[in-house]
């Protein structure tokens, strides 16, 4: 089963990333430069490149105009490489995403003193001037970095004049195209392009036509605009009573003034044309356009051929998939009933399940792509679908369907909010609105209403963005709210919605006795009460609500998985339902801290960590999360009391328990024994098998397991070094119990083993004997000799008999083996609870992964103050908490006794020196042993890993009271410490927000002045136009020339 | 609720589950012809029709809830079966693993759904197995049940007789079919052990296609169904009480259906 991982470390968008999405422009990453390979398969956390340095943008205030229009709009400007976005004040009015590629040029104006402006001469001949309304060295800071970013684009620039002639406005607008390219526009730009001197030899020779050139040679690429399946067979809907003609002419007239594709500005006017419908034929480049996906198309020129390609052949799950459901996407439009279309859409999204591995393939793709593909190109389909994937609708068509079900649940309580009646009746009768308003969102709307009508929402959701479904869902149910009322189950809903959306292109007024009333349909009032009655649903309403609601809905996914996973296990041998989902929750938790990677786990996790855990999908479609040796590891640790390094530490503030994870081969021989399909990897059902054999088993079987673990050829015989290892084991186990008890059992456990061994071991293994028994007298010697050698220690030696009976000479080890080391493995639902709950509220309300790991970082640091402050007190102490031992309650646990077990201990800790080859013998030197922080007081911030605390043990050992009273003597030193190198931390964080926060006043200050002074700016604006360049002559020797 | 003037139609809401391409529209197409021509509309979430079905004393309306297979859609599954008071869980007779998948379904509908719920398990595509003639109608589930009768007005509290799994389907030993990979023994005495109803059927063919939701028809506890508020808190509180053998409980009660009060 899935495990939806994704959801926990979901991560809010910056705020960079918001005002790229707003532009519609992709982010960097996503533009390789003309020098990188071509950018075919995406997996999700994996950046893609980093092989050019980032460009810096910058926001600026700024006024906007455009030569032959009297308009001018105060707004901010964004310079979001590659792009040059701006945006009016009132957000609606003016805006527009330029790509750097398509200006030309870039002067600084010669205007009255104090005004800083530029002009923009752009591929299409249009002159937009943009005066920088900020202070001075602001706007000139802005200029160097617009500069910069130009100039990476030359490269791009040269791919321009290739690329435009796939774009329908450019075959609209050539002269070839219709008699009626207006003669006075043309000259218009003739003027321009003149005027703003190109210095371009390969531009001067056709400049005496404008446009000519952006054709490519010949000037006769009539047929090379990319072109959709409804050119061959037709476009939904009557021509003539949609009007394209008119249509057309008007967008043709929007364009020559306001720019055209790459460079279209949206003004007011753009907003009317959009709601009345986009004309068919240009329908599939204003789409491109306005999603922005043309600017990945432009930057990637070859990955669609190369995905399709690449793949060619090739079979997947999610090619079955589609190939199942080509034949039900829009069955009823015609190129759908033959191998063009069918075979288009195949491709299309063929090509994206290769290029979105993780996505593959959702149903209700198939009919958004069929629906694009009416209109736009393969290539044109691609690249937007993508766009809706990652952008417009995120989640929505992932393995989980998060995006759905998080938007419906958003679309219910705006619906809550808007329409109370509705909701509260659907509640009563117990309906779910999503059973209806789920096709709505999933696709589009193309699958519910007559095609002409579903395309016209895409346009405005293209356009606007997401709102709109949400505008046009709350539109739907208020214009039949009376009939909604009269529903009592979802069948009569469900047939309400069908008979409204079948009705939708008649009269909404049948009746009136004005034919103009009559004329309006169901249509135009849909639109007209949803972006009326709905605009106050905004982006910003929508990116709240999902905030809002996302914990709610990961939480749910997270339970339906599990109960799914549960459900799916083949076997749970002895557990019962709670402990599977204990195990399950132990499992999960694991796998989502092995994401999350080293920074949250302090522990032993590379940077690896993307690699792992794997995910297969078996042949159901199921993906099952598969946990590596290092998941595993921490996996461990929460069930294993012995798996995990428990440092229990007090101050004067608090007690707290810190938890690592141990490191020993014990654990990594239970992984390989679990993996019984040798993957590798382990699957929930090997977990629960490996810890239902070693949780229910009782005395001999306790044993057989462990003497196996240790058996590593199965042939029912330890080696020599087989039985060292498992010693190690056994010690690994032990290692901070209190007293020496459990080191002498081992001890003995080992001559034992040696001696009876000796006594029934095969033949070839005999010979070593007596050095053996020599030396084995210490488990020192013993360890250390296993370090020595191999050869004959590899003989078969020990079997399983004498091991038991070995065991069962002594109590203390039979009893480990009798209960022990049972209950050891813990199934606790508190702890984990305590684990899991943390984990959510940082994760789910606060919002992420960045928040957990910045939640943990700052309690790591409030942790070593405390530290720090209970030092400086000499209250400050931390001592191991024991694996076995049940009453190691630290709070109990008095100093003295403290002092005892490390006496105790004393003597295997001086013989370091000697055991400096074995770790584990090292590990258990220091275990138990309480720590006075003398030294801590020095570096609080420092880590305290093992290997320090251990240092400083040995170092202390000899003088441990006489520290003691050190610490006591210096609560100055101590404190003095903490206070610096605390204060810098501090003192660096309030700088940063210190700054900010300037920046963000004087920006405000001047966000306001323009407000006040837009009418004089106008006239400024006005000016501007007429304005000389700066030096206009002489462009290369101005230092304030941004030159192209 | 569509009131029909001689005789009263009772709607059933049904839910057809089970893994993607096992042939769920095509069943539901094959049954719903010619009632409907959205026989094209794809499957986004589920799509949804309606078929009468008559019997000899009464007539159901099924609204019909055809979820989409693809395993992504699952968790919007039980926005689709809550309420649902028939289920059809299909698999393919040629694939054993939509067995697996179907029974996962099971599962999940024995523990989620309203209790009272019918479910059918259906194994289709019985064309591409070479003998299916000769089994003819063997797999028809032995559902004499129907015909107990006359338990007038029984609460659907009474029922929880989890010892009458009553689809006692024949089990036409599967012989060595190529393309069959579920033998119909196997799949019977599954459907037996968990009190489902039980079918062989083929959309294509339209073999057993109508019977299966006759068979349904006739085995739905009429009496818990009919006021709607009612039966959506008893199945609520059926739920609460989440006993793990909610098939046989409703099989149980349709031992006494059948009679149908109201209306």
């Amino acid at each position: 089963m899935s495990l939806p991982m994704h959801l926990r470390s979901y991560r809010e968008k910056s705020k960079d990333e918001l005002t790229r999405d707003f532009f519609n422009v992709p982010l960097q990453e996503s533009l390789p430069g003309p020098s990188d390979p071509p950018f075919v398969v995406k997996m999700r956390n994996q950046p893609y490149r980093n092989s050019s340095v980032e460009l810096q943008g910058m926001d600026i205030n700024a006024v906007i105009s455009v030569e032959g229009k009297e308009e001018v709009y105060a707004g901010r400007l964004s310079l979001l490489p590659p792009f040059l976005c701006f945006i009016s004040l009132d957000r609606k009015s003016c805006r527009c995403t330029i790509p750097l590629y398509t200006i030309r040029r870039v002067e600084r104006l010669n205007s009255r003193a104090g005004v800083f402006a530029l002009s923009l001469a752009t591929w299409h001949g249009m002159r937009i001037i943009l005066q920088l309304t900020s202070l001075l060295p602001t706007a000139e800071h802005f200029a160097i970095l617009l500069r910069d970013a130009l100039k990476s684009q030359l490269a791009a620039m040269k791919q321009l004049k290739p690329f435009l002639p796939s774009l329908y406005s450019e075959f609209l607008l050539s002269p070839h195209s219709s008699n009626t390219a207006d003669s006075s526009s043309g000259a218009a730009t003739d003027h321009l392009l003149l005027g703003t001197e190109l210095g371009n030899e390969k531009q001067a020779h056709t400049s005496h036509d404008g446009e000519g050139d952006l054709r490519g040679p010949g000037g006769e690429g009539k047929g090379h605009y990319q072109r959709g399946l409804g050119e061959t067979f037709g476009f939904p809907g009557d021509a003539r009573k949609m009007r394209e003609r008119s249509k057309m002419k008007l967008w043709k007239e929007y364009f020559t003034i306001h720019g055209r594709n790459l460079t279209l500005l949206r003004y007011p006017p753009f907003q009317r044309l959009l709601q009345v419908g986009l004309p068919s034929r240009l329908r599939g480049e204003l789409w491109e356009v306005m999603s922005g996906s043309v600017y990945l198309r432009f930057a990637n020129p070859e990955t669609y051929g190369l995905l399709l390609s690449q793949n060619a052949g090739k079979s997947s799950q999610s090619t079955d998939e589609i190939e199942k459901d080509l034949n039900r996407s829009l069955p009823e439009y015609k190129a759908y009933q033959t191998e063009e279309g069918l075979a288009r859409l195949r491709r299309v999204l063929v090509a994206y399940s290769f290029r979105n591995p993780e996505l593959g393939y959702c149903q209700a793709l198939n009919i958004v792509v069929a629906g694009l593909l009416i209109y736009m190109s393969e290539e044109q389909a691609f690249w937007l679908l993508e766009v809706l994937c990652d952008r417009i609708l995120p989640g929505y068509y992932s393995p989980s369907m998060e995006g759905t079900l998080l938007d419906q649940r958003v679309f219910e309580s705006l619906v809550h909010r808007c329409l109370p009646m509705i909701q509260e009746h659907f509640v009563s009768v117990d309906v779910q609105i999503s059973v209806a308003s789920l096709p709505w969102f999933l696709s589009l709307y193309i699958n519910s209403m007559p095609l002409i009508f579903a395309f016209r929402i895409v346009d405005c959701v293209l356009a606007m963005g997401v709102k709109v479904l949400f505008q046009i869902g709350l539109a739907v149910l208020k214009i039949n709210g009376e009939a909604l009322l009269e529903v009592t189950d979802d069948g009569m809903f469900i047939n309400l919605m069908r008979s409204y959306f079948a009705t939708i292109g008649d009269s909404a007024h049948p009746d009136h006795p004005d034919p103009r009333v009559r004329a309006i349909t169901n249509f135009q009032e849909l639109l007209v009460v949803a972006f009326r009655e709905f605009n106050v649903i905004t982006d910003e309403t929508i990116t709240a609500e999902r905030k809002r609601l996302r914990a709610i809905i990961s939480d749910e996914i997270e339970k339906f998985s599990k109960r799914a996973a549960v459900r799916n296990l083949k076997n749970i041998g002895k557990f019962s339902k709670d402990q599977i989902g204990i195990i399950y929750d132990h499992y999960f938790a694991a796998v989502c801290a092995s994401e999350a990677g080293p920074s949250s786990m302090q522990s032993a996790f590379s940077g690896d960590q993307f690699d792992q855990p794997r995910i297969q999908v078996d042949a159901q479609g199921r993906v099952e999360t598969r946990i590596d040796h290092k998941t595993f590891g921490l996996f461990l640790s929460e069930i294993a009391t012995w798996a995990r390094e428990e440092t229990i530490t007090t101050n004067a503030f608090i007690q707290r328990t810190d938890k690592r994870i141990a490191d020993h081969e014990l654990i990594d021989r239970l992984f390989f024994a679990w993996d019984t399909q040798k993957q590798g990897t382990l699957s929930l059902q090997d977990v629960v098998w490996g810890l239902d054999r070693v949780m229910t088993a009782g005395l001999m079987e306790s044993i057989e397991w462990f003497f196996e673990l240790h058996d590593k050829d199965k042939d029912g015989y330890l080696t020599k070094d087989e039985v060292i290892q498992l010693s190690e084991s056994l010690l690994f186990i032990f290692r901070n119990e209190p007293g020496d008890v459990y080191l002498a059992a081992v001890s003995k456990f080992i001559l034992n083993a040696y001696e009876f061994g000796d006594a029934t071991a095969p033949d070839g293994s005999v010979e070593e004997k007596v050095p053996f028994n020599g030396e084995a007298e210490t488990a020192s010697g013993a360890r250390e000799r296993s370090n020595s050698t191999a050869g004959p220690h590899n003989l078969p030696y020990l079997n399983l008999a004498t091991f038991r009976m070995v065991v069962l000479a002594d109590e203390l080890l039979e009893n480990f083996f009798a209960h022990d080391l049972t209950a050891s493995f813990q199934l606790e639902q508190t702890q984990d609870e305590d684990y899991h709950q943390a984990h959510q509220r940082s994760e789910g309300l606060l919002g992420g992964l960045m928040n957990l790991v910045v939640t943990n970082e700052n309690k790591n640091r409030l942790n070593r103050l405390a530290d720090g402050f209970g030092a400086a007190l000499g209250k400050h102490a931390e001592w191991r908490k024991p694996a076995l031992s049940k009453s190691a309650d630290p709070a109990i646990a008095s100093s003295s006794s403290d002092l005892r077990a490390r006496e105790s201990l004393l003597t295997p800790a001086q013989q370091a020196g000697q055991l400096q080859r074995n770790r584990s013998a090292s590990a258990v030197s220091t275990s138990s042993t309480k720590t006075v922080s003398s030294t801590g007081t020095v570096t609080p911030e420092e880590k305290r890993s093992l290997a320090d605390v251990e240092a400083r043990y040995r170092e202390e050992s000899q003088m441990v009271r006489a520290a003691q009273e050190a610490v006591m003597q210096r609560p100055n030193f101590a404190i003095d410490a903490i206070g610096d190198s605390d204060g810098e931390d501090e003192g660096e964080g309030e700088d940063d927000s210190g700054v900010m926060d300037e920046v963000e006043a004087f920006l405000k200050a001047h966000g306001a002045d323009d407000e006040g002074l837009k009418g004089e700016q106008k006239k400024v604006a006005t000016d501007l136009l007429k304005a000389e360049p700066v030096g206009a002559k002489k462009p290369s020797k101005s230092g304030d020339l941004v030159d192209l | 609720m569509a009131e029909e003037t001689p005789v009263k139609a009772v709607q059933v809401k049904l839910v057809l589950l089970g893994e993607a391409a096992v042939g769920k529209s095509s069943l539901v197409l094959r049954f719903c012809q010619g009632d409907f021509n959205e026989n094209t509309s794809p499957t986004i979430g589920a799509a949804f029709l309606t078929q009468k079905c008559r019997l000899e004393n009464r007539i159901v309306k099924f609204e019909i809830w055809d979820t989409a297979g693809q395993e992504r859609f699952h968790s919007l599954a039980p926005m689709y079966y809550r309420n649902a008071q028939a289920a059809v869980v299909v698999y393919d007779i040629t694939k054993a693993a939509s067995l697996e998948k179907a029974k996962a379904w099971v599962k999940e509908l024995q523990r989620q759904a309203n209790a009272n719920i019918v479910i059918a398990l259906v194994g289709n595509k019985l064309d591409l197995v070479s003998d299916s003639t000769s089994s003819d109608a063997a797999p028809v589930p032995a559902a004499a049940t129907e015909e107990s009768t006359e338990t007038p007005e029984d609460d659907d509290e009474s029922s929880s007789d989890p010892s009458t799994p009553p689809a006692t389907a024949t089990s036409a030993t599967a012989e060595s079919d190529d393309a069959r990979q579920v033998p119909t023994a196997e799949a019977a005495a599954y459907a037996k052990e968990s009190g489902l109803l039980f079918f062989e059927a083929s959309a294509k063919a339209g073999t057993n296609v109508g019977e299966v939701f006759t068979e349904i028809a006739k085995t739905i506890p009429f009496d818990t169904i009919t006021p709607k508020p009612a039966t959506t808190q008893g199945g609520n509180r059926r739920n609460a009480g989440a006993n793990e053998n909610a098939g046989n409980v409703s099989l149980g009660d349709g031992q006494q259906a059948k009679k149908g009060g109201c209306c």
